[in-house]
């Protein structure tokens, strides 16, 4: 995978900043940035890969006070498209010199929810027609999914307390799932074994997989093995 | 018709959602007996405090008919915390990619049987091909929900069984509740858009949305 793990590394701005743009580049994307709004102060805490002088400009005019992007998308479960923010005065008011810097107004904002109510948002823009943006979306939003709740975790996991409090907490099933992995099973034979279907089986494996914030198989069995979830074979 | 109502544009569908709260109410107190919070005839939980995503039916008449509640399961939803006796004392999954669909109802006093438009198994089915089309597009590949056994033989029966269980059935009310889940995939949409005969867009078209407040 040529994408950085940031749950092996301290989430530092350096290793976020690195993330978005490697997905930037996988998925063809030009620009991507994340959010979080700390539910007592609420302070906005980000990073995106944005041209400087675009990031310039929305910070002296603390344009995320008032950036639908942020302060509506995290009110949906699902991806919110940018081209339902057209009517929007303040979308408009945000982004309307952001062509001028650079930066596309075709994007979607993936919200995220935390186990203790926190919430994040991944958004990613590329310049490029309405069809070519239909086309593409479809192809990457579960990616876009999965790094949307890799990246949240990482950075909430990276004040010391928290991630005393997010040791992955497995089921009985993804233990068992992981162990048939480990011992080189298929997802037809494991769901044999456990007498369940392979749809089941991974339901259950790329939760774990999450859970422990794996993004291959190979990682999450390595690391259940590290935590003493699984036992090697 | 299904109507999408979440915190983005729920100031536009005050009435809908005051209709499908009665409709929680009747099923989920009335005719199963869940212990659940029931004011002036509404039924509303914390979790609906929690920016849900309801997936509404709403019938020629403009009454809602039935409905699903949608929640991440990355955060707070109703299998991690209220319904965890399911699963047996294990911690419930968490995935960018599975969606929890709960207070799944339909309105048995309205609705007949039989296959036409206003019979329990056709809303069953449009609340779900709205439910799975929603989450489809939205990159979701597994949903689970927590039902009763008399949904579960109606899912098995309108070419939307269940693929498996997460914990034990458990008695809760009159009935018992189980967790089931279904993978969201055009398979299953294509499924039972041939059992229920449904071939249109479900959807009803939605204004754009305007961002009040």
């Amino acid at each position: 995978m040529d994408i950085i793990d940031l749950s092996t590394v301290e989430s530092s701005p350096d290793h976020c900043l690195l993330f978005l743009d490697q997905l930037c580049d996988r998925l063809e994307l030009d620009c991507g940035s994340y959010a979080t709004t700390n539910p007592v102060t609420g302070a906005v805490q980000g990073y995106a890969n944005y041209p400087d002088a675009w990031k310039m400009h929305y910070m002296r005019r603390n344009l995320h006070r008032i950036d639908p992007t942020i302060h509506k998308a995290a009110l949906s479960i699902a991806p919110v498209d940018w081209s339902r923010f057209e009517q929007d005065e303040r979308f408009r008011a945000v982004f309307f010199a952001a062509h001028d810097f650079g930066v596309p107004r075709k994007g979607i904002t993936i919200p995220i929810r935390g186990p203790y109510g926190d919430r994040g948002l991944l958004s990613v823009t590329r310049d490029c027609s309405d069809a070519e943006w239909e086309r593409l979306i479809p192809e990457i939003i579960g990616e876009l999914q999965m790094a949307a709740v890799h990246m949240h975790d990482a950075v909430m996991r990276s004040d010391v307390i928290s991630r005393a409090l997010r040791r992955p907490k497995l089921s009985a099933r993804e233990r068992e799932v992981l162990q048939w992995v480990a011992a080189g099973k298929t997802m037809q034979d494991i769901g044999d074994i456990l007498l369940i279907s392979n749809r089941t089986v991974e339901v259950h494996l790329r939760s774990a997989r999450e859970k422990l914030g794996a993004l291959t198989t190979v990682q999450a069995v390595g690391r259940a093995i590290g935590l003493g979830l699984i036992y090697p074979k | 018709m299904i109507i999408i109502v979440d915190s983005l544009n729920k100031h536009e569908y005050p009435e809908l959602l005051d209709a499908m709260f009665q409709l929680r109410a009747r099923v989920f107190e009335g005719r199963l007996g869940w212990e659940v919070n029931v004011v002036d005839g509404r039924e509303i939980d914390q979790f609906d405090d929690l920016d849900p995503a309801h997936v509404i039916s709403v019938d020629e008449d403009g009454d809602v008919v039935g409905c699903m509640r949608l929640l991440q399961t990355t955060g707070p939803h109703m299998l991690s915390d209220v319904f965890s006796c399911l699963l047996d004392g294990e911690p419930p999954i968490r995935s960018s990619r599975v969606w929890e669909a709960t207070r799944f109802c339909v309105d048995t006093k309205k609705l007949t049987r039989g296959k036409h438009p206003r019979s329990i198994s056709y809303v069953t089915s449009e609340v779900m091909i709205g439910a799975f089309e929603y989450g489809l597009k939205a990159g979701i590949k597994d949903a689970v929900a927590v039902i009763d056994p008399v949904m579960d033989r109606v899912l098995k029966r309108s070419g939307n069984a269940p693929h498996g269980y997460l914990g034990s059935p458990k008695p809760m009310g009159k009935v018992t509740a189980l967790a089931a889940l279904m993978d969201c995939s055009q398979a299953r949409i294509d499924s039972i858009r041939a059992f229920s005969g449904i071939r249109h867009d479900v959807f009803a078209a939605q204004p754009a949305l305007s961002l009040a407040g």
